[in-house]
């Protein structure tokens, strides 16, 4: 909320300056977010008189004018038509000034003629919006030529901008926010009285008889001159739900003249961020800027049977908004209506059909108090978010309501030379409560870990408006002032004693913590130490959205019954993850288009499954891919395939288990190529998979090049973790192992593996490792062949082996493998 | 049958090799020139080795005299080219030692490791301190019920206080129902979760990735915040003070400044924002020109870092804990925010592209 340090001192005068009040505020939960110092940025720009006006010898639709900026004339190219009479003011930017958009202004010929200078409009000094013409000084205003706009105009301010927390709806007017200053700098805040109108009228049969009326003349400042009650039909209030509006006011002002606001509402309106329109309309909205309480003007005139009913709607019930758009209603909505039907959404906008006119003279003028649950639920089902509605939904003051009308009729009756009624409707459907809550001072240095006096509390509590109704030893009863529909318990009273105290106040202490005897989940740490591993295994870990597209799913093939949002910000981020390989890949393309030769990303993640449960499952994977060749030293390079992907699946497992998974051939997710994936094993469990993306589904995603991809399966990882448990240490060998080679000749359907295995299983316990070291495909081998040498290891754990044993062992081996594998042993 | 010539031909023989080979083998210039000439006196086909062939033609009174001096001429030789072998031994590593160095800026051989995301990074900052202080670390479902997004910490419905959480919802769950399921709009479910379960003492932060409908220069629709809390008897304010400071100082450095100011978070009352001394400008070290110039804190000095408070009443009743008996303290912060503080890091949406440019900063 923007708001003028001006005004604010012309409601409650502090002794500080604008920084100290700002800082005191923020400290307060009041951030101020920013600050601009209004009228410093015009130097250069002054007060000139013109002196002659004669039209451009050249050009058209331009005015020569010689004007007078109090030391020299100057001539001057305008092109506005509204350029004064010679002995009018404008503003005139000496040639040299930098106006606040930047542009110096500089001598220019134009057409034969030199301009020295610029005479200007509001909107190219940024004090105001309208950039129809040149602004013209105001005859009442004895600003000599010379003297510097923002002396002349009294443009000196500077604008705050608060963040305000939606618990302080007292805050969104500048009375509150001054009270707030009076609190904090414990010089009390009295609420002013409104300066009375010069003119009032009794309302009389304004009114229907009968009407419960509050009166406004205690509550105006000044003495009016009372003027006869025009006559007008008599006004009258029905509530027909007092649940969501418990009060009603309205005020009346007659005689008015619409017309623009006068220089200061209009410069007020335009740094507090609303644009000037006409006077009652400027007029209503300086009252919500100053009580943080929407009002209502209504055109009598056009109010059908001089009546206001406030009633909800009918469903589907009708009506165009100020905006021009036709709203339908529910019957969750509130309307105020006229003897016919409704003239405005309660607490939103109002409707067209009622506004305030040019041709309006009568004027009535809302002040209501609405439940702020109803106005929020309309504004949002009706996507109309006004100044109005968000003051309503975070309440506004219920009991402010007669000061708040009392100022605003003042006020339009003061702009628009009208005359105002003395007193105004006030009907009340439920009465304000206010909640009284018990504070304890114990209590309150109990929470907050330093002594709390009662006399200090009562101070703050008083100065916050609180009323004290009771007061024992031990506890303090206070009613919550109407403004602060916040307060509502003891802790609510203990912040504003800590706030207003001050937290720089409160001192710091160190807790003593309990640590818990289970500590973190051994899941998360394990699912830490793989991420780790993931690491030192060469990948870089990436961080995707847990949303993508249904498409991104399908083209992936992988699960596309996923979780879908409601409201998704685009159909690209509209379901949730089944698997990471989309994000993943995706991120490893990007990468490879910005340049990147070798890719290797992980990324431990979860992915989301439906459920019959509540909440969706949500599965923590570990996923891998590899894109773009692998880089061996200086000059060697090759394609990432399937053995890099094992490789770095073994490495990052073996890293936290101490031993590395398998690849063994079975069923294989329809995303991996079906010759060139494998599942991963440890322990002979399953653990994952890892192999190159299908062919066509890297189509499907625009993949570059052929792409390996594994994921593991965290839970089953951490099981087989828990079941495995620490690593258990072996003796060393006691007696030397023996090396043997064999080489043979096999046909490609025997994988190295099984040979291997059989291999060992054949050897009766004495080979300890058998580990192929060759495979030669190519001359002298036939196709469909290969040769592969394995290295033996043998070892009797009892003794020392003697080359016979060996021997006659390695023979059997060989035997094996040609009759198992129909090898040529070479 | 002994041969006369042959003692002349053996004798000659021994003569010749024993006048040529010292020299021949010292002219070597490398071991395998060196193995050859060696060879040509002792190998198979050697000179030495085809005399040895003549002993049986040798008569036997002179077989014994003559095969010793072979056998002294073959130990000679042998010595000879141990003496040659080593010199050329020596030669080579002296070349080596004082010859051209390797060119060591060429790449080094070996599969350098990855790099952790820089959310991770900070992640395991922010938990270390955290654990080191006593807190377990806990976690939560991502897709959550409303009640525990918003009901049981206490947003009153309809409230605007919800207007900050612009919250994804389930398909088929738009409303704001106890039983609504969405994204997690914060990591505070993990208090009402961990309450329900346990029972006090509690120390817990949890950090996670939180969803809300945001989407521009400076919010993304996914991001991570990290949440603690506290519950304990006579858990203080003060306490709260104590802990965040000790952590700031330890995450950012020792020296920096923290400041409390008084914020709304509806599940926290007192509730608070705490900020430190600006890290950019170095705020803390006193140079009023460089900060004035700084445009991370505008000048102030100061940036925002967290939320917290005292744990409000409202949420031990709808946990089960008795308000009066129990006081806590909790916090949050964003860990996006934190990295891109610690790294320099200009744009969050960087956080989430996994550009291996940026990633391989860190
Ligand atoms: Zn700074």
């Amino acid at each position: 909320m923007l708001v003028s340090f001006r005004w604010l001192q012309e409601l409650c005068p502090v002794d500080a300056d604008v920084a100290e009040v700002a800082r005191r505020i923020s400290l307060a939960g009041l951030e101020v977010e920013a600050m601009e110092e209004k009228g410093r940025d015009l130097s250069g720009v002054v007060i000139a008189e013109v002196r002659t006006r004669s039209p451009h010898p050249k050009r058209d639709k331009l005015t020569l004018v010689t004007v007078f900026d109090g030391e020299d004339e100057h001539e001057v190219v305008c092109g506005a038509t509204n350029v004064p009479e010679p002995g009018g003011r404008i503003l005139f930017a000496r040639s040299g000034a930098v106006l606040p958009n930047g542009i110096e202004i500089v001598p220019r010929t134009v057409g034969g003629v030199e301009s020295n200078g610029m005479i200007c409009s509001e909107d190219e000094l940024e004090i105001g919006s309208d950039a129809e013409g040149i602004f013209v000084v105001d005859s009442n205003n004895g600003a000599l030529p010379g003297t510097s706009v923002a002396d002349a105009l009294d443009l000196h301010d500077v604008i705050l901008d608060i963040g305000l927390t939606p618990n302080r709806p007292d805050c969104l007017g500048h009375v509150g926010i001054a009270r707030e200053v009076g609190v904090l700098f414990g010089v009390g805040y009295k609420p002013r009285k409104a300066a009375g109108p010069q003119r009032a009228f009794a309302a009389g049969g304004s009114f229907q008889p009968g009407e419960p009326t509050t009166r406004l003349t205690s509550l105006w400042d000044t003495e009016s001159e009372t003027v006869g009650t025009p006559e007008l039909p008599a006004v009258s209030v029905e509530i027909a739900d007092g649940d969501r509006c418990p009060r009603y006011g309205a005020a009346l002002v007659s005689g008015v003249k619409v017309a623009p606001s006068p220089f200061w509402l209009r410069y007020r309106l335009h740094n507090l961020g609303l644009r000037a329109l006409s006077n009652v309309v400027d007029a209503t909205n300086l009252i919500l800027l100053e009580w943080g309480h929407p009002i209502h003007g209504f055109d009598l005139d056009r109010l059908r049977g001089s009546k206001v009913v406030v009633r909800r709607a009918t469903e589907g019930e009708k009506m165009p908004t100020l905006d021009g758009i036709e709203r339908t209603f529910t019957s969750d909505d509130l309307l105020i209506c006229d003897g016919e039907g409704p003239v405005a959404v309660a607490g939103v906008m109002g409707g067209l059909e009622s506004e305030i006119r040019d041709e309006t003279t009568d004027v009535l003028i809302e002040c209501a108090y609405f439940d702020p649950r109803s106005i929020r639920r309309t504004s949002r089902r009706l996507g109309l978010h006004t100044d109005s509605s968000y003051r309503f939904e975070r309440g506004v003051d219920p009991e402010a309501i007669p000061r708040v009308l009392a100022s605003a009729a003042s006020l339009i009756a003061e702009l628009g030379g009208g005359a105002a009624a003395t007193t105004a409707i006030d009907r009340v459907a439920t009465a304000h409560e206010s909640k009284s809550i018990r504070f304890r001072p114990m209590r309150a240095a109990q929470l907050l870990g330093m002594p709390v006096s009662t006399d200090e509390s009562l101070r703050i509590l008083e100065s916050l408006g609180c009323r004290i109704a009771e007061q024992s030893d031990d506890a303090i009863t206070a009613e919550a002032p109407s403004w602060r529909p916040d307060l509502s318990r003891e802790v609510d009273l203990i912040e504003e004693v800590a706030r207003v105290h001050g937290y720089e106040e409160i001192p710091t202490a160190v807790p003593r913590v309990h640590p818990s005897e289970t500590g973190t989940p051994g899941l998360l740490k394990f699912i830490d130490a793989l991420r780790d591993a993931a690491v030192a295994s060469g990948l870089y870990e990436a961080v995707n959205y847990g949303f993508l597209s249904l498409d991104d799913l399908r083209k992936a093939r992988v699960p596309a019954d996923a979780v879908a949002l409601a409201n998704p910000l685009s159909e690209e981020r509209s379901v949730m993850r089944t698997s990471l390989l989309p994000g993943l890949t995706a991120a490893a393309t990007r990468a490879q288009r910005h340049g990147a030769t070798e890719v290797r990303l992980f990324e431990l993640a979860r992915t989301f499954q439906p459920s019959d449960d509540k909440l969706p499952r949500e599965d923590t994977v570990l996923a891998i891919a590899l894109a773009g060749h692998r880089s061996d030293w200086i000059g060697g390079e090759r394609p990432f395939d399937l053995y890099d992907g094992k490789g770095v699946v073994q490495a990052v497992v073996d890293r936290v288990f101490s031993q590395a998974p398998e690849l063994v051939p079975g069923e294989m997710p329809s995303f991996l190529h079906p010759k060139r994936s494998a599942v991963v094993t440890l322990a002979s469990r399953p653990i994952g998979f890892v192999g190159e993306i299908h062919p066509d589904v890297g189509d499907d995603l625009g993949l570059i090049g052929r792409v390996i991809y594994a994921e593991l399966d965290v839970p089953v990882l951490y099981a087989l973790a828990e079941e495995l448990g620490p690593t258990q240490a072996r003796g060393l060998p006691k007696f030397p192992a023996v090396a043997r080679d064999i080489a043979m000749l096999v046909r490609d359907q025997y994988s190295a593996g099984e040979i291997a295995e059989a291999l060992r299983e054949a050897s009766k316990g004495l080979a300890e490792s058998v580990r192929l070291f060759d495979l030669y495909r190519g001359d002298q081998i036939p196709e469909g062949h290969r040769s592969l040498a394995f290295r033996v290891t043998y070892r009797d754990p009892e003794g020392t082996l003697t080359d016979k044993r060996v021997d006659k062992v390695h023979a059997l081996l060989a035997e094996v493998a040609s009759d198992r594998f129909e090898a040529t042993i070479r | 049958m002994a041969e006369p010539d042959a003692v002349q031909t053996f004798e000659d023989g021994l003569g010749e090799i024993r006048g040529a080979y010292a020299e021949a083998l010292r002219a070597a210039g490398d071991e395998p020139e060196l193995r050859l000439i060696n060879g040509r006196y002792v190998g198979p086909q050697g000179e030495l080795t085809k005399l040895l062939k003549l002993m049986p033609k040798l008569p036997g009174d002179r077989r014994r005299e003559l095969g010793q001096a072979a056998n002294a001429l073959k130990q000679e030789i042998q010595a000879t080219f141990d003496e040659a072998l080593e010199a050329i031994h020596r030669h080579a590593r002296e070349a080596e030692l004082t010859g051209s160095a390797l060119d060591v800026t060429l790449p080094g051989r070996w599969q350098m490791p990855g790099r952790l995301h820089p959310i991770t990074r900070v992640r395991n900052d922010v938990l270390a301190i955290f654990v080191s202080l006593g807190f377990d670390v806990a976690d939560g479902p991502e897709v959550e019920l409303y009640e525990n997004c918003f009901d049981k910490l206490g947003f009153p419905p309809d409230h605007p206080a919800t207007d900050e959480h612009d919250t994804f919802f389930i398909q088929g769950h738009r409303s704001a129902d106890a039983e609504s399921v969405l994204l997690r709009t914060q990591t505070s479910t993990i208090q009402i979760r961990e309450m329900m379960k346990r029972q006090p003492p509690l120390a817990i932060v949890s950090p996670g990735a939180v969803y809300r409908r945001d989407d521009d220069a400076t919010h993304s629709p996914m991001f991570f915040q990290l949440e603690g809390f506290l519950v304990d008897e006579d858990v203080t304010f003060a306490e709260l003070k104590g802990v965040l400071t000790l952590f700031l100082r330890r995450l950012f450095d020792e020296h920096i400044a923290v400041r409390f100011r008084a914020s709304y978070f509806p599940f926290v009352e007192p509730g608070g924002e705490v900020d430190m001394s600006c890290v950019f400008c170095r705020a803390w070290e006193g140079d009023r020109a460089r900060t004035a110039q700084c445009r991370v804190c505008k000048g102030t000095g100061w940036m925002e870092i967290l939320g917290c408070g005292m744990i409000h009443p409202v949420v031990f009743e709808n946990v089960g804990y008795d308000p009066e008996k129990y006081t806590g303290f909790a916090f949050g912060m964003g860990l996006d925010r934190i990295a891109m503080l610690k790294y320099g890091i200009p744009n969050i949406k960087l956080l989430y592209e996994n550009d291996v440019r940026f990633l391989s900063r860190f």
